[in-house]
């Protein structure tokens, strides 16, 4: 921390908060708010003058509330600047001034009661999203009696009662009658790997953290007993299996079992914990004089904001999601936007400090480099075909379309360097006025009537994306999983680029079925394209039915890069609803889709409900 | 959350379940596990849109 503050070539915003972040690669514009710490931090010399005369105390959030802080304050030792704070919402008044002692004491002068937040814009390339996680709270879990049992703290509390700069200066004391307690429980997986309450993922740490603080107590406390209650221990870092055999063999007892009620002795304030050993089967009782809950790690709960600034989405356990979990896993799914640490998925330290290396060194490439290489798999406006509608601004999971101007008749604009080509776009517009390089219309339709040249009526037409369901498909060739071979291919970059017109061309050359697939939700390469898949595949169920078509024969499925297995359960599936398609159905389907009157009618309807739905269409000028 | 009728479209099982109108949601038969599945207009089921 210190280096970062006195190195040449990176500027520390301490106290600030992001306001706004607009751009995109090699144009990001962030306006940062300073808040006002009313100390004047280049004047400040740290001497504590002002801390002794302040005269409001308040528990320090630092050290978990185990002791008190001022009003005016350095948040914790290690801070930089090394300059203090003053909380305005805690200090006894500024306007008027009620107390002002401070002021008073401040040899240079430093205190600043007038001090106003300050805006700041930058320009900057790239961002490297560094905001970490949270510790779950555990006071949803009534069993372990945190709210209630003084002597039942968090692993972050016992980090701070063991620390030498804790509030009680590394003396290891329980909370309720400040002795060395004897005897020390350890809870695992608190608020992680449970389905019901908490979280279903694991938190990757706590284990090997508990490890360390009962390693921690062996070399200061040899006399205290300590015991880990555990589901599992997951020591699978490099020599923390080593670590974990230490602690057993120091005497550390790890017993097999969540316990299920802790209760408090009102006398001694001894803890006696109810625990189903797993290993033997049997209820034990243990009495134990403190408990440590080890905390899982959540997402910050502020964490919906910067999401929306970079258009970034994130897994189902609520962390970032990376562009690629092996191939990029430090690249956000935006174009330069890069991941660090915790806000990406809960790892420790030494994880943390390889993902912030490998994040520099992707920016630097950017940054170095000056330029950015575009593949040409972009979207481009036909400006010609263009009615301003904007549908195209609102569904680009980028914001890499610029809303179209209706007044000045100006089209909307696609920043090249924003657009990662899915291709929702192109699928969504209602005039076909988006073209996608290299992945046209022209180029899908006639892909589908090649496939659809032979025996048509035997095929299976798959829309398969790029990233999940045709590696799926790979993946049960590689397998060699049987599927039939009535399944035709169809490779799109994303489930988002499936035009309705496609698989309505599909089932209008013969096409008995017609597959729509592509990532799992939580897994989607285009932050959210895929939801734009699912609502356009209802929209067509409904067009199908209306036109007497069964929507049965539309499916749509969602299939990973390594479930082979699903794709050829899915292909099997599908051959057996094939069996039930007539050819007279194909035959009425071909010929409803064919004169185009029932279809244009549909499609009417449909588009007369968009219109309702989109407000800056009602003023068009057709 | 609103309740609504799902249809899978693969094996043909309804049933009831919940949804957050306006943010489209993965949905799996629970019956077949196929992603198949449609949510049954509320009112009349297909005719009028
Ligand atoms: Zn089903």
């Amino acid at each position: 921390m210190m280096d970062v503050g006195r190195h040449p070539n990176i500027t520390l915003y301490s106290y600030s908060e992001v306001d706004a972040l607009t751009g995109f690669v090699g144009n990001f514009h962030i306006t940062i708010r300073r808040k006002a710490r009313y100390v004047v931090e280049s004047e400040c010399t740290a001497c504590n003058d002002c801390v002794e005369v302040c005269p409001v105390v308040v528990p320090d959030e630092y050290q978990q509330g185990f002791s008190s802080r001022k009003a005016i304050y350095i948040p914790f030792p290690q801070a930089v600047p090394s300059a203090y704070v003053l909380n305005m919402e805690e200090c006894l008044g500024n306007n008027p001034i009620a107390c002002g002692k401070c002021a008073e004491a401040c040899e240079k002068k430093c205190i600043d009661y007038d001090m106003q937040d300050e805006l700041i814009n930058i320009e900057v390339g790239v961002v490297i999203v560094a905001t970490g996680m949270e510790v779950y709270d555990p006071t949803e879990l009534d069993e372990f009696g945190y709210t209630r049992h003084e002597n039942v703290v968090t692993s972050m509390e016992f980090e701070r009662l063991i620390c030498a700069g804790g509030p009680t200066e590394g003396h290891f004391l329980r909370p309720t009658d400040r002795e060395t307690p004897k005897t020390i429980g350890f809870i695992q997986c608190v608020g992680s790997r449970s389905e019901n309450r908490g979280n279903p993922y694991c938190s990757n740490i706590c284990c090997m953290n508990t490890v360390k603080d009962t390693l921690l107590l062996r070399d200061h406390y040899p006399d205290i007993e300590a015991k880990v209650f555990y589901i599992d221990i997951r020591a699978f870092g490099k020599g923390f299996e080593d670590l974990y055999k230490r602690s057993r063999e120091g005497g550390v007892k790890y017993i097999r079992g969540i316990p299920g009620e802790i209760e408090e002795n009102p006398e001694t304030k001894n803890l006696l914990l109810t625990v189903e050993n797993t290993t033997t089967g049997q209820l034990e009782k243990h009495e134990l004089q403190m408990v440590v809950l080890s905390l899982g790690l959540v997402p910050r709960h502020d964490g919906d904001l910067l999401k929306r600034f970079l258009t970034l989405s994130n897994t189902v356990d609520g962390f970032l999601m990376e562009c690629h979990p092996k191939l990029k896993p430090v690249d956000a799914p935006t174009r330069g936007v890069f991941f660090a640490g915790c806000v990406e998925a809960p790892k420790d330290i030494k994880d943390s400090v390889t993902q912030a290396g490998a994040a520099a060194a992707r920016a630097s490439i950017l940054l170095n480099a000056g330029k950015v290489k575009v593949e040409a798999i972009t979207s481009r406006i036909i400006e010609e075909k263009c009615n301003y509608c904007g549908i195209c601004a609102r569904v680009c999971p980028y914001h890499a379309i610029m809303e179209p101007d209706r007044k000045a008749k100006k089209a909307p604009v696609v920043i090249q360097a924003a657009c990662a080509g899915c291709g929702t776009c192109a699928a969504e517009c209602p005039q076909d006025a988006i073209e996608m390089r290299h992945y046209r219309d022209e180029q899908y339709l006639a892909q589908i009537e090649a496939l659809m040249a032979e025996r048509p009526h035997e095929h299976i037409v798959t829309f398969a994306c790029n990233w999940c369901s045709y590696p799926g498909g790979d993946d049960a060739g590689t397998a060699r999983l049987q599927y039939p071979t009535s399944c035709r291919l169809i490779r799109t970059m994303c489930s988002g680029r499936v035009d309705e017109d496609f698989v309505m061309h599909a089932f209008r050359l013969g096409a008995p079925i017609v597959l729509v697939s592509g990532c799992h939700f939580s897994d989607c390469h285009y932050i959210d394209a895929v939801q734009w898949t699912q609502k356009r595949v209802e929209r067509m169920w409904n067009k199908l039915e209306r036109l007497g078509i069964r929507p049965e024969r539309l499916q749509l499925d969602w299939i990973s890069a390594a479930d082979g297995q699903k794709f050829a359960r899915v292909m099997r599936e599908l051959e057996e609803m094939l069996k039930t398609v007539t050819m007279e159905e194909i035959k009425h389907t071909m010929e409803v889709l064919s004169n185009g009157k029932a279809e244009k009618k549909a499609t009417a309807a449909k588009k007369a409900k968009v219109k309702k739905k989109t407000p800056t269409k009602k003023a068009k000028v057709e | 959350m609103p309740e609504a009728k799902f249809k899978c479209l693969r094996c043909g099982h309804e049933y009831t379940g919940s949804y957050t109108p306006g943010t489209p949601q993965e949905l799996t038969c629970p019956k077949c596990r196929s992603n198949s599945v449609r949510r049954l207009p509320e009112k009349k089921p297909a005719q009028k849109d």
